[in-house]
């Protein structure tokens, strides 16, 4: 049995391995990549020999932490492996927690002491007409298979979004030798400079709004059109994108004249973040609602300890919030971690955690407390974005389900009130994405149609598998 | 004219897969998303309206880009390393 | 707040919304109150099956306890006959597909207990016969060859469990009837010569209203909180609530058209109308208990693992397609037992005017129950006898 399986291994779950592994607590790490990085490190892959990974400003210790990782032989990586699920056996009243994997090495239920999870974010979706076609792709896939994959995506992209990462990724692309036909931020430049005025100013923190800052510039000495309090309406095409339309907004996004539209074969959607959480929801964590911190996110304690047993979490699922505080959380979460098997007398520690756990809760305060400024500088205006989808526009593109069909759901059943009930009437979340891609804009439709905070109107339940495996997969579950 | 370009990098060793039967050829360390970008496939699938999908998010959320490989259903593209001889077929909805 | 009306449904599951359809059909004031969401408990989680041959939990302890639980035959029968003709007389689907149902024998000592399960089940008037392992491969290519032999019954199948219960409230409505979601009862006493029911329910500001509602009749429809909406009243009407698994796939061309069930192991295996398959057939899940011992019927019931693969390995074992089909869910219903594995259906003892259902299989039942309780509350003789079912029969065991 593992003292600790680590799921993810971004930045949350590198510092955490590095930190069990330097404690001498036997770590296992699962992550669907098949290098470490996660997202925001995402490497290109070992056969790529002559490509290196390029870490923005302020990101160096991203390097470092990367070395460290792949070069502690303590530490076993399980690359291309999917996590699908935490299941619990009873035995006498305690509890082993089995972590059911699915990979090269076949499918299986790992028995580990505790369970840190680090499963990171993905980009935020928002249903606008046309959002399924060909050519319609998320601003860290397009950043992505350039930087990791060395693929330029389409000679010519529109941009749009609201969030620091489109403008880098859209300087990333013209330096490619992309032609960038437009960036649409949702948000006005005054505001953007200001903001990103005094956040580059903080030191070695947030490199990400110090190089946005540079990436404008670039930008704009290319002659790129930048447009501010502009949103992208829809993608327009047959079977792949043609043209998009694009609107200037008012501040709190809604629209105002008319729509404009330019011909492109590839449109970038760049809104920022959603935590990824099925994992901890399947696992029963306790769920918080909170927008600027990315929507639902796992509650924990002060020591990363979610409300389900021998579960702890660490990143962005605690809150959309960035590499740094990552980092401080995935470390803080193994200290925790070690400190709670040592007192169970589950290992024996040759040191004492406390002046390390004092040190890491210290580094997490320092890197939380810029982060709740960013995130509210940086929050979605999220009625607006629900606006967006007619009631043609597929809002669960698994399922085929439209705002439409939901809405005439909601006047059909005047009793029905929370997302899961709206889920299983209209299906919207049962396709393979589990409802990753419509969540959001169902519990804000029924929100909005019953008057009832987003809190209040609930969240899909998670389920093993949280990602579709195989049934054979799960045959495998019950071997020792 | 493929829409995606490959951008210049030493890569692994060449290999070649299928997709719908064609060749499709790429290297070691590609994924297939890649792989059939790189080769002009825009849609890794359809509906069962018929309607083309293609990736999304390019991590393994969004499941727009799965496709059958050596007959397993439901595999994300732009997770999947490519693998010489590797048969690829596009998702039909039903 | 005060109100009036002639019937208080409690429980928004398949049963209740059924029951609420008839009343308000028959032309009752009908208020059903459900403590969460409609379907959101066992009727939403359960695997639709429309099953009429005696489930394997049955045959599992031998011919004697399936004698008696065929005493049940005459309900299953009785729905069979309603959920054919229900879609039509509400004017939605409910997904009813009757295209009969298999239960396998992969060898010579399970193909002998299917003979003389059929047998008991004929004696009931179920059209149940037997086929070999050619005849069921004919019918049903999608076998493994290891199947020796099935017992077949042409009217089983399934329905459609996520969308009947809401449908059927629907219906309700627009027939008058009252349904009021988010809203729990909390007490129930005589008043006035019938009862006065007390509820809380949370309002979208957040804030919980109490209220009261006055009835001539009270029907408790509430599946696992049957016992305790009993002794809300010092009626004992003992439920086990029994965690089940049920796994779901991706949708696939359709190629399973019957209910599959297996006379030597726990397995329900059938193909929705939307092409996914659903695997179920009683596989327990772990259901947490309170501090007193009694099970947590709040918190979500964790998953054995032994259950999941066992379920998995059981569909895949008889259809061997299943195995690269992928699974996009598994969860657990709690489903309600009652001791002696009959239903508990009829007048609730010392309380005039209350009426119960539940007890296993309330899913298929659900229109039989419902039938035969509009008949009791409009004071009509029951057209099925409920002596079997007669909740008094554990009137004695009062506390």
């Amino acid at each position: 049995m593992y003292d600790l399986a680590i799921v993810g291994a971004g930045p949350a779950g590198m510092a955490a391995a590095v930190a069990a592994a330097d404690l001498g607590l036997s770590v296992v790490v699962f992550d669907e990549q098949q290098r470490v990085g996660g997202q925001i490190f995402r490497q290109p892959p070992t056969a790529f020999t002559g490509a290196t990974t390029v870490f923005g400003a302020g990101y160096g210790w991203g390097r470092e932490l990367i070395d460290r990782s792949e070069s502690n032989s303590q530490i076993e990586w399980e690359f291309g492996t999917t996590v699908f699920g935490l299941l619990r056996d009873r035995v006498d009243g305690a509890i082993c927690t089995r972590v059911a994997v699915t990979g090269p090495l076949g499918s299986k239920a790992v028995a580990a002491r505790r369970v840190i999870i680090a499963t990171g974010a993905y980009d935020m979706p928002v249903a606008i007409p046309g959002w399924t076609l060909p050519g319609v792709i998320m601003a860290g896939a397009v950043q992505s298979l350039l930087k990791s994959q060395k693929l330029l995506s389409a000679p010519r992209l529109v941009l749009a979004g609201s969030h620091p990462l489109l403008i880098v990724v859209a300087d990333q692309l013209r330096k490619a030798g992309a032609d960038i036909a437009e960036v649409a931020f949702a948000r006005g430049l005054p505001t953007m400079r200001e903001s990103l005025g005094s956040l580059g100013a903080v030191p070695g923190h947030l490199g990400l709004f110090a190089e946005t800052g540079v990436a404008i510039a670039r930008l704009l000495a290319a002659g790129v059109k930048v447009s501010t309090k502009t949103i992208v309406t829809a993608a327009v095409g047959d079977r792949e994108v043609e043209a998009v339309e694009l609107a200037k907004v008012d501040s709190r996004w809604n629209k105002v004249g008319d729509t404009r539209r330019i011909q492109t074969s590839a449109l970038v959607l760049g809104y920022g973040f959603q935590p990824s959480t099925e994992l901890a929801r399947q696992a029963g964590c306790e769920m918080v609602w909170d927008s600027p911190k990315g929507g639902w996110v796992v509650a924990h304690d002060a020591l990363m300890r979610t409300s389900a047993p021998q579960v702890y979490v660490a990143g962005e699922p605690t809150g959309v919030a960035g590499a740094e505080q990552s980092r401080a959380e995935g470390k803080l979460a193994s200290l925790a971690v070690a400190a709670d098997l040592s007192a169970d007398g589950a290992v024996g520690l040759s040191v004492s955690t406390d002046g390390a756990l004092r040190g890491a809760r210290g580094e997490l305060r320092h890197a939380a407390r810029f982060s709740t400024v960013v995130q509210r500088l940086f929050e979605p205006q999220r009625e607006a974005l629900t606006e967006l989808a007619t009631p043609e526009t597929l809002v669960c593109r698994c399922e085929l389900v439209t705002k439409g069909q939901i809405c005439d759901t909601l006047e059909q059943n005047p009793e029905m009130s929370r997302a899961s009930a709206v889920k299983l009437e209209c299906r919207s979340g049962m396709g393979p994405c589990q409802g990753r891609y419509c969540e959001s804009s169902v519990a804000a439709l029924v929100a909005a149609k019953r008057m009832r905070s987003v809190a209040d109107v609930g969240y899909f339940s998670a389920h093993l598998p949280i990602k579709p495996v195989p049934v054979d997969a799960l045959t495998m579950l019950d071997e020792d | 004219m493929p829409k995606s370009t490959r951008m210049p990098t030493v890569r692994g060793v060449p290999v070649t897969i299928s997709f719908e039967g064609t060749p499709v050829e790429c290297c070691i360390g590609e994924t297939v998303a890649v792989a059939l970008l790189a080769a002009g496939h825009d849609e890794f699938g359809t509906t069962r309206d018929g309607d083309p999908r293609q990736l999304l998010c390019n991590m393994g959320t969004c499941f727009d880009c799965a496709v059958t490989v050596n007959g397993a259903p439901l595999v994300r593209a732009c997770l999947m390393p490519v693998a010489d001889g590797m048969d690829v077929q596009p998702t039909r909805g039903v | 707040m005060s109100e009036r009306c002639d019937v208080i449904v409690v429980g928004g599951g398949l049963l209740g919304c059924v029951l609420a359809w008839m009343l308000a059909r028959e032309g009752a004031d009908v208020v059903l109150l459900e403590r969460d969401q409609i379907n959101q408990h066992a009727s939403g989680q359960n695997a639709g099956s429309l099953h009429f041959q005696l489930e394997y939990r049955m045959v599992e302890a031998g011919l004697e306890s399936a004698r008696r639980a065929a005493e049940a035959m005459p309900l299953h029968l009785d729905s069979a006959r309603l959920w054919a003709k229900l879609g039509d007389e509400l004017g939605e689907s409910l997904g009813v597909i009757q295209n009969g149902g298999l239960m396998l024998a992969e060898n010579a000592e399970q193909a002998q207990l299917l003979e003389a399960k059929s047998e008991i089940e004929r004696s009931w008037g179920l059209d149940v016969r037997m086929l070999g392992g050619n005849e069921v491969r004919a019918i049903a290519p999608y076998l493994s060859d290891t199947v020796v032999a099935a017992a077949y019954c042409p009217i089983e199948g399934k329905a459609d469990t996520r969308t009947a219960a809401p449908a059927l409230a629907r219906g309700a409505m627009r027939l008058g009837a009252k349904v009021r979601t988010r809203t729990a009862v909390t007490g129930m006493s005589r008043k006035a010569g019938g009862w006065s029911v007390a509820t809380e329910s949370r309002a979208a500001d957040g804030q919980n209203t109490t209220g009261k509602i006055q009835a001539d009749s009270v029907v408790i429809a509430g599946g696992v909180w049957t016992s305790e909406l009993g002794d809300m009243v010092g009626a004992n009407l003992p439920t086990i609530a029994v965690a089940l698994t049920m796994t779901v796939t991706a949708k696939v061309a359709k190629f399973i058209p019957h209910l599959v069930q297996h006379a030597g192991a726990k397995l329900s295996l059938k193909q929705s109308g939307d092409g996914n398959l659903l695997i179920g057939g009683g596989w327990p899940a772990r259901l947490l208990k309170r501090p007193d011992g009694k099970p947590d019927l709040h918190s979500r019931p964790e998953l054995l693992r032994q259950s999941v693969a066992g379920n998995a390995r059981a569909a895949s074992r008889v259809v061997p397609a299943v195995r690269t089909i992928p699974a996009l869910r598994t969860w657990v219903g709690t489903t309600t037992l009652t001791p002696d594995q009959l239903p508990l259906v009829g007048p609730v003892p010392n309380a005039p005017g209350m009426f119960v259902a539940t007890g296993g299989s309330a899913f298929t039942l659900g229109p039989s129950f419902a039938r035969v309780l509009t008949e009791l509350v409009l004071g009509r003789p029951a057209s099925i006898d409920l002596t079997p079912y007669d909740p008094s029969r554990y009137r004695s065991q009062n506390a």
